[in-house]
């Protein structure tokens, strides 16, 4: 037993890396573009968009782009990917070649979560921040963000376990991970302890990503 | 002073709606000042002009001589926070404690934590929510949640004070105590007040002048004493009467809307100008549906039908085409 732990040390490393890691980006990314495309909607009421048409266009083009690469399922966005890795790390195996294509895989899905987050939102709470003198930037940080905090943390979730799974994916074609260890032992080694053994880690690092966002949404939630 | 000089709106949507028409307008300093109306009269749309939540079309809105049309960046949002404003539904932020969404607009405006909890408190004090002043706005009634609104617009001290149907979604209690408070406040700080009503009591109970709004336009402006004894124009008179009778809107809709569940409730505005068409027949024809009355309160005046009718009609498909037969004869038909 200690030793099938100690062949998975290195593997559950890699996971939560290829799990975290990404995460954190897409966060950023997505949080930048959904609040973006939130703030360009016409119908936000947050800038007045009717006199510039640029904003316009921005808005449709970033939509677009999320729902396009929203879209592409992530084995062949990382098959897609794969070059620009190697361009960006030099070597199209290990973990850190994953990332860039979990990232972008990532990036759209919690974009689109800020935007249905921030959607959530009573028209009419913006509008009295507005009227009380905020501006723009003090609506997406003083309003946006706080009274959408539930959903945002659901949404990291709900990215973060997408990731977990996406991750034993690229696994399998030679990012590591516990994917890698499942693929290598259950189907080429026929090994169904060490198959079952990988499986179980899986969900329990779901498990406890899932509880610690409900508790943490909960804490958070004073509606 | 506020001072509306030939002001229009303009929506342009799909289709175009002249939500304010040309509409000149003097409201004195330390005024409680009353604007009445049917729904869609444009009334709303007129008191968001003067915080610019909506730009004009055309027209200058002058606060003590300043044109707020022109105003932009900072200095809209300096003039912003001598103007504050409060909702039909409260529009607090619920992630915050009552006393943090007392000091927002002071935390916005970037004065220091102390001052501002300061200040909140006093504030809090002044409306009477000393004991809420820790709790988040989800535990608090309805006359409760307004009076934090209350305090949230005055913490800056604005000289206006915008009020959109402020005691609408409150019972008539609750009505009086924040009418009470903000007749209070009128007095004690002489802060201009625009107030936007269903209810004619409220008009009664504090505003000292108030405008009949319609179809966007401002037809008539009066003291409160003249109006319910002497109105000048007999559009008015109708229009005190129902909307003295139609007095709560949103009741009748919720009380109708649990008594007719399924198919679809629609409420039909006459506004005079629908003269002497059967408009119901002929749509009642037309599309060969069955239409069922079941609230009406309609005047008939010299110049046609006024009022505000209520329908039932059960139907599977879209209700969409009936509201357009209607938008054909340019009545007002809403779903509710
Ligand atoms: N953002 C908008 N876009 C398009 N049309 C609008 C917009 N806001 C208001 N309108 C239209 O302008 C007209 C006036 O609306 P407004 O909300 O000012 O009426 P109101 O008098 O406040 O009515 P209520 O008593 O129902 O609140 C209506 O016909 C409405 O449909
Ligand atoms: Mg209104």
């Amino acid at each position: 037993m200690a030793e099938i732990f100690e062949t998975l040390k290195e593997p559950i490393y890699e996971t939560l890396y290829l799990t975290f890691v990404p995460l954190l980006l897409s966060v950023i990314f997505g949080f930048i573009i959904g609040t973006i495309i939130f703030i360009t909607a016409s119908d936000t009421a947050i800038i007045d968009t009717s006199k510039s048409p640029l904003l316009r266009i921005i808005n449709r083009i970033a939509d677009a782009l999320v729902n396009i690469f929203r879209s592409i399922p992530y084995l062949i966005l990382l098959i897609w990917v794969l070059p620009i890795t190697n361009a960006l790390t030099g070597s199209m195996i290990g973990a850190a070649s994953a990332v860039p294509s979990l990232v972008f895989s990532a990036t759209p899905f919690f974009a689109r979560m800020v935007v249905i987050a921030f959607k959530e939102i009573d028209k009419g709470t913006i509008e009295a921040s507005k009227a009380l003198g905020a501006n723009t930037f003090q609506i997406i940080f003083k309003v946006l963000i706080e009274e959408s905090k539930p959903a945002l943390i659901s949404g990291i979730t709900v990215t973060a376990i997408n990731l977990v799974s996406y991750s034993a994916m690229a696994g399998a074609v030679g990012a590591g991970g516990l994917g890698f260890e499942a693929f290598q032992y259950g189907l080429a080694r026929h090994d169904n302890e060490m198959m079952l053994i990988t499986t179980i880690l899986i969900v329990i690092l779901v498990f406890i990503i899932q509880i610690t966002g409900d508790l943490l949404c909960k804490k958070v939630d004073k509606r | 002073m506020i001072e509306f000089k030939n002001v229009s709106k303009t929506f342009d949507g799909k289709k175009k709606v002249e939500a304010v028409k040309n509409v000149n307008l003097k409201i004195n300093d330390g005024e409680i000042f009353g604007i009445v109306g049917y729904s869609g009269a444009g009334k709303s749309t007129l008191i968001r002009l003067v915080n610019q939540l909506e730009k004009v079309t055309e027209g200058s809105i002058l606060i003590d001589g300043v044109d707020v049309v022109k105003l932009k960046g900072k200095d809209l949002i300096k003039e912003r926070q001598n103007i504050g404003m409060i909702f039909q539904h409260f529009n607090l932020l619920w992630s915050k404690t009552v006393l943090e969404n007392i000091a927002f607009p002071l935390e916005i405006a970037h004065v220091d934590k102390k001052t501002r909890l300061e200040k909140a408190k006093a504030m809090a004090i002044e409306v009477g929510l000393e004991e809420k002043m820790n709790v988040y706005p989800s535990s608090l009634s309805g006359g409760q949640k307004q009076r934090v609104a209350i305090a949230r617009a005055l913490v800056l001290n604005p000289k206006i004070l915008l009020c959109d149907e402020a005691t609408s979604a409150l019972d008539p209690k609750t009505t009086e105590d924040i009418l009470d408070l903000l007749k209070k406040i009128n007095q004690k700080y002489h802060i201009t007040i625009l107030m936007i009503t269903h209810q004619m009591e409220t008009v009664q109970k504090i505003c000292h002048r108030l405008a009949v709004m319609a179809l966007g336009e401002v037809v008539e402006v009066n003291t409160v004493d003249n109006i319910f004894t002497d109105p000048k124009e007999e559009l008015t008179k109708q229009l005190i009467q129902t909307v003295d009778t139609g007095l709560d809107v949103k009741k009748m809709a919720t009380n109708l809307k649990e008594k007719y569940p399924d198919g679809h409730l629609l409420r039909i505005t006459f506004e005079n100008k629908n003269s002497e068409e059967p408009i119901l027949y002929e749509i009642i024809n037309k599309l060969n549906i069955p239409i069922n009355i079941v609230s009406a309160n309609i005047k008939n005046t010299q110049a046609g039908a006024l009022g505000v009718m209520y329908i039932h009609i059960k139907m599977r498909s879209d209700i969409g085409i009936v509201l357009e037969e209607f938008a054909k004869y340019g009545v007002k038909a809403e779903v509710i």
